[in-house]
């Protein structure tokens, strides 16, 4: 049978909005792959269709991924569809089809463990052990996505750092490899709770914004800005010199060991943190 | 009494000499505490910890850790704030302390403060001033990021309750592993005085733990536990010595971490010893992997560590030395052995067990399934069968794999140690040389 190969937008809408159309199509799975982005090679014998990002598919989606998967799948294959990588189309989709049609649970047959099986199957759903099945190629390439994103998520959450603007807004600058400003948010909201802040994706051109005691929201594909326009407010210089003294003399002189300390904290980090850039 | 602070000084020069003074406490972690913020202030807290930078010795900044002051009564020889030092002597006030705490954690550069001090007239005294700072920041500027604060021993028990239901974590420190050692070193304290808050942190943590079952939203009493540090290689007390005491430590006192402090000779004191080669940072190493082995996976000192053999192999790290001598158990089948029989196959951790159990669920695992899951090949291969059979032919024999495992070593490609490659820090050329690998050069310790 032909190839058919669904180009979607690179967001989690356009996946999701793919993942749709292609359950739609009824024509079964395995010849069916999702694309993002553009077509890379065209393929000889292959067909290409397009789909558009449509919020109510998405949200049907979502509501059958959450009730079908459970929570927690739904979140890895969130974060596997923020990837840098271009196959995590296909890799989502096929995930989403083994969890769904219960190829990921078949397996489970094992007499001795046949209690774990009862037991997801009364709380509602047995895709819940999806991410479990790390044989499946479809599983752990979107396995692998999630943990990357995960993990730079983690070191965003850490190495992220704010300077104050005039009027006391915060304002950081990152360039991550994956799309992380919607997993740093809520971690933000919460810890600044009181404080006007803004992170800023410069690789993507994506805003994350949050007013104080306010909900914090998206802004994406802005034009004109200009970082230089920013001013800095008058404590701003003198804080981040206490800090870079700080972490300079908080070294062991006898234990130094720099080649540890860039496997810990890359390079690509050390270039927006205020602590690297004065030395 | 007044306090001895210099008003001339500027936050940037007390911040040199009492971050400088404060290097030595090796306690940076953030863990073991979740608070979400309750909207008056800024802060919270996240069980995992979040590590904010890293220094030139690749050691982590988490908190901003701070001595209030680094003047001292005490003549501990190995301290580099020793009364006899003439080092230059400083001391925040609580509101320098606070302004800083919160000026930087806006910034997102730190995840909280960790707050030690020098003793200051007396214990008293010093805790007094402690609490103050804290109390300042909880209260008048709302802070509930993360807090560790020293609880200093000999100091009124009250004054540590008040600083425990301050603070996320307390600790002591233990100085050294032994009694007998602590009193040839610290001639000013004495083991039942550090003892002694540590069993009052440890009650008021059960307490509490009660309370809260009774009571939702009774204060927290220190919820990220207590720790404590024990410096290693100024005495030569052995790695069974110091494993023992830590066991000790996580049996009798529930302490959340215990910290090896690798001895770094500051004051070229005539009692201590001269470290030709630097700090025993290799030893430190081992101490720290065999910590994991006591707390994640189910070792006992007794298993690790005798009387005749009281120090680590420096060539091979102590899950693998503990698998070469216990040949009789291997290799173990990953498709069948249970979860605490994985944990003791070298190059297999918690994460890859838990996830090797939740695989082969859906089917046999292979070598290749393995590899993928993040097992460690290169270490496990010669411990397990999949399915039965064995990745390579090898020999089960104990000089045989520890041959491959240290050659491996010396290759480069085997056991990643954080600094060897460095080549900087520590050599270890000198265990080889002499072709001595299972001898007794081999297993004596570098201090």
């Amino acid at each position: 049978m032909q190839e058919k190969y669904i180009i979607c937008e690179d967001s989690l809408e356009g996946i999701f909005t793919a993942v749709y159309d292609a359950y739609a199509l009824r024509e079964g799975h395995e010849h069916l792959h999702v694309q993002v982005g553009e077509e890379e090679n065209y393929r000889l014998f292959a067909e290409y269709l397009y789909s558009r990002p449509d919020l109510g598919k998405n949200d049907k989606v979502v509501r059958t991924l959450k009730s079908r998967l459970g929570e927690e799948v739904y979140g890895t294959i969130c974060r596997a569809a923020a990837s840098y990588d271009k196959t995590k189309g296909d890799a989502v989709y096929h995930t989403i089809v083994d969890g769904i049609t219960g190829q990921c649970n078949n397996g489970v047959s094992d007499a001795g463990e046949k209690s774990t099986v009862k037991r997801s199957a009364r709380s509602g759903g047995n895709g819940r052990h999806t991410m479990e099945n790390l044989r499946n190629p479809y599983v752990l390439k979107t396995f692998e996505l999630a943990r990357r994103t995960a993990n730079e998520v983690h070191h965003e959450l850490e190495f992220i750092r704010f300077q104050e603007l005039e009027q006391g807004i915060l304002y950081a600058k990152i360039g991550p490899e994956n799309h992380v400003v919607p997993f740093l948010m809520p971690h933000f909201a919460d810890r600044l709770a009181t404080e006007n802040f803004m992170i800023h994706d410069e690789k993507r051109a994506v805003f994350g914004v949050h007013p104080a005691k306010g909900d914090w929201y998206l802004i994406s594909g802005v034009e004109g800005f200009d970082e230089k326009s920013l001013v800095w407010s008058d404590k701003e210089l003198a804080y981040q010199d206490l800090f870079t003294l700080f972490h300079k003399t908080i070294a062991i002189a006898e234990r130094r060991n720099e080649r540890l300390q860039r496997q810990m904290l890359p390079l690509r980090f050390q270039e927006y943190m205020v602590e690297f850039s004065q030395k | 009494m007044e306090v001895r602070i210099s008003p001339q000084m500027s936050v940037m020069d007390k911040l040199r000499i009492l971050s400088d003074a404060a290097k030595y406490d090796v306690s940076c972690s953030s863990s073991g505490s979740n608070r979400r913020n309750d909207g008056t202030g800024i802060g919270n807290t996240v069980a995992a910890g979040l590590c904010h930078s890293f220094a030139a010795d690749g050691r982590c900044i988490s908190l901003l850790k701070i001595l209030f002051t680094n003047e001292c009564i005490y003549d501990c020889k190995y301290c580099i704030n020793r009364k006899s030092n003439d080092v230059p002597r400083a001391s925040f006030t609580p509101d320098e302390v606070c302004e800083l705490t919160m000026e930087f954690y806006r910034r997102n550069y730190i995840e909280g403060l960790f707050l030690s001090s020098g003793i200051l007239y007396s214990p008293n005294y010093t805790m007094e001033l402690i609490c103050e700072t804290v109390h300042k920041l909880r209260t008048i500027h709302r802070f509930q990021g993360y807090i560790h604060v020293k609880a200093i021993p000999g100091a009124d028990p009250l004054l540590i309750q008040r600083a425990g239901y301050l603070a996320d974590r307390m600790s002591v420190n233990l100085e050294m592993a032994t009694a007998d050692g602590l009193r040839e070193m610290a001639p000013n304290k004495h083991r039942r005085n550090i003892l002694k808050p540590m069993r009052q942190i440890q009650n008021g943590i059960t307490e509490n733990k009660n309370e809260l079952t009774l009571y939702r939203h009774a204060p927290h009493f220190c919820e990220a536990g207590q720790s404590t540090q024990m410096v290693v290689g100024a005495l030569p007390e052995s790695d069974y010595q110091i494993m023992s005491v830590a066991e000790n430590l996580y049996d009798k006192f529930s302490l959340k971490r215990v910290y090896y402090s690798a001895f770094v000779n500051v004051n070229e004191d005539k009692d201590l010893p001269a470290l030709t080669s630097g700090p025993p940072l290799l030893r430190e190493h081992r101490l720290y992997q065999a910590d994991w082995l006591l707390r994640f996976y189910d070792f006992k000192v007794e298993e690790l560590l005798t009387v005749e053999r009281p120090n680590f192999n420096m060539a091979i790290d102590p899950k693998a030395d503990w698998a070469v001598r216990h040949l009789e158990i291997f290799p173990v089948e990953i498709n069948r052995a249970d979860y605490k029989l994985l944990l003791r196959i070298p190059g297999i951790g918690v994460k890859s067990a838990k996830r090797i159990i939740a695989a082969r669920r859906f089917g046999p695992l292979t070598f290749e399934d393995l590899k993928k899951m993040g097992i460690v090949l290169k270490r496990a291969l010669y411990f397990i069968t999949c399915n039965g059979r064995m990745m390579y032919p090898t020999k089960i024999d104990e000089e045989y794999i520890v041959r491959s495992l240290t050659y491996q070593n010396q290759m480069g490609k085997g056991e990643r140690l954080p600094f060897l490659a460095d080549g900087t820090v520590y050599r270890q050329t000198s265990l080889f040389d002499d072709g001595m690998i299972l001898g007794e050069q081999g297993y004596r310790s570098i201090s």
